[in-house]
């Protein structure tokens, strides 16, 4: 369950919660035990009842109610060591706890206020004391409950928003795993030196094509061509840097460690080139000129970080990997993938051997020596 | 209500509850003695604090004031007056009557 469906969730188990209310009575006393449920009852309460302290804490642990009326004179576990248990879990702290004491017994209502007992009843137990007392928590109880709700309903907007624009750059599920880990983006950490796996990816021949069709369609068919490749994307978590013209930068292995990086770099331009098929054989049916994606690929060490001026900063990747990537993917074909000889090693066992061919050592623009490249037909 | 009547007046929504109450504390009378027969004063203080908690919390006040005499007697380790009170709240048990309202 993503983060904020289990928030959701969490808002539907409130407004459950809210709707009754239940008190576990905890007393050694059977003539007690039905005597304070019948009080309660009458007044439309849930009643539960326990007889021991072990017994209490189990069932507190498995179904917990919104109030505890405790004994504090059992045998075994008494009343108090249970109210200590309960005020040091967190998961229990909140639940509101009434130690019911003998009357003279000042010395046990000095210890249970220690101990953070939320209330007092004496015994022999006033009936009018007893609803009064109850009802009082139980308001209390329903005013933290509002406010929890209120309070929770507040940090979903505020995910929501959070998770809004991180889906502008990667996955909707790299969204969610950065909301759910940190709450904060990784994207406002200090620069740093990552290995990454760079895939460029371009529209070929379509610079040309905007020179002469109108605005409107050139706008609708980059829309298409976008939609395509960037779901290919995020279905692989990639994390989108840039969208520039009709060419896309897609990192792997970044922001989060992906050991499969390069494979799902190559299963994303499968994709990108398979799901743009259909979209590319609806355009030439209308007479667009032919056009494909061309893709390359480059795995390497680049720096990550918010890069730019005060006024407008950038998260994205620079270094070798993305050079060597933006210069094979001005060098492929439609429908052809470029990837460095060191992507391919990564692969090699994923692409079949008759879409492969060997390019030799291609000297790229920008580039010191030569890079063996690999062509993929797909 | 009079106590020497044995007669004890409780709320009518209570009145489903006598019958058990009333019969544990016939049980009970049985505990305190076989208790007392085997000097468990501890357990004797107990099952006086216990009474002294339950008898006026149903309204039977005379219940919770010999509760509390078995509960000191306990502490003090007095057989003499602890077998009073066992055989008094035996007495009042088969004398009391209830009526509701």
């Amino acid at each position: 369950m993503s983060e904020l469906a289990s928030d959701l969730a969490a808002a539907d188990r409130l407004a459950v919660a809210q709707s009754s209310f239940r008190v576990l009575i905890v007393d050694d006393d059977p003539d007690m035990v039905a005597f304070l449920g019948h009080l309660l009852a009458r007044e439309g309460l849930k009643v539960d009842a326990e007889y021991d302290g072990q017994a209490a804490l189990a069932h507190i642990a498995a179904s917990q109610p919104d109030l505890v009326l405790l004994d504090v004179m059992m045998p075994g576990l008494s009343g108090f060591e249970v109210c200590q248990r309960l005020k040091a879990d967190p998961a229990t702290a909140l639940i509101p706890v009434i130690l019911v004491t003998a009357l003279e017994d000042h010395a046990s209502r000095v210890r249970g206020i220690d101990i953070g007992a939320d209330d007092f009843l004496s015994k022999p137990v006033n009936r009018e004391e007893l609803v009064a007392r109850v009802q009082s928590l139980r308001r209390l109880h329903q005013t933290r409950r509002e406010l929890e709700g209120r309070r929770l309903a507040t940090e979903i907007g505020h995910k929501e928003a959070m998770r809004k624009t991180f889906t502008r750059y990667i996955s909707p599920r790299l969204a969610d795993r950065i909301i759910a880990e940190s709450g904060d983006a990784p994207f406002e950490s200090e620069a740093q030196r990552i290995n990454v796996v760079a895939l460029f990816a371009d529209l070929r021949g379509f610079t040309r094509l905007t020179e002469t069709l109108e605005v409107g369609k050139v706008v609708a068919m980059l829309n298409e061509y976008f939609a395509v490749i960037t779901d290919a994307a995020y279905r692989h978590e990639g994390t989108i840097f840039s969208m520039a013209g009709d060419s896309l930068l897609v990192g792997f292995n970044v922001p989060f460690p992906q050991p499969d990086a390069a494979l799902r770099a190559w299963r994303t331009a499968q994709e990108m080139i398979a799901g743009f098929s259909p979209v590319l054989a609806s355009w030439t049916a209308r007479g667009g000129m032919p056009t494909g994606v061309g893709i390359g690929i480059a795995a390497g060490e680049a720096i990550i970080g918010n890069i730019g001026s005060p006024h407008h900063m950038s998260y994205t990747i620079i270094g070798d990997a993305v050079n060597t990537a933006a210069r094979l993917m001005q060098m492929a074909k439609a429908s052809e993938l470029l990837v460095s000889a060191t992507t391919y090693e990564s692969i090699r066992g994923a692409v079949p051997a008759a879409c492969v061919e060997a390019r030799g050592d291609v000297a790229l623009r920008g580039r010191s020596g030569a890079t063996p490249v690999y062509s993929i037909r797909l | 209500m009079s106590e020497n009547s044995h007669k004890v007046v409780i709320a009518k929504d209570l009145e489903d509850l006598i019958p058990v109450f009333l019969k544990n504390r016939h049980k009970e009378v049985d505990t305190l003695r076989v208790a007392l027969a085997s000097a468990d004063f501890e357990q004797l203080r107990q099952l006086g604090h216990r009474m002294k908690g339950v008898g006026n919390s149903y309204g039977f006040e005379r219940v919770s004031v010999i509760g509390k005499q078995i509960e000191d007697g306990a502490r003090s380790g007095d057989r003499a007056a602890l077998e009073a009170c066992i055989a008094g709240y035996a007495d009042y048990l088969a004398k009391v009557e209830v009526a509701y309202e």
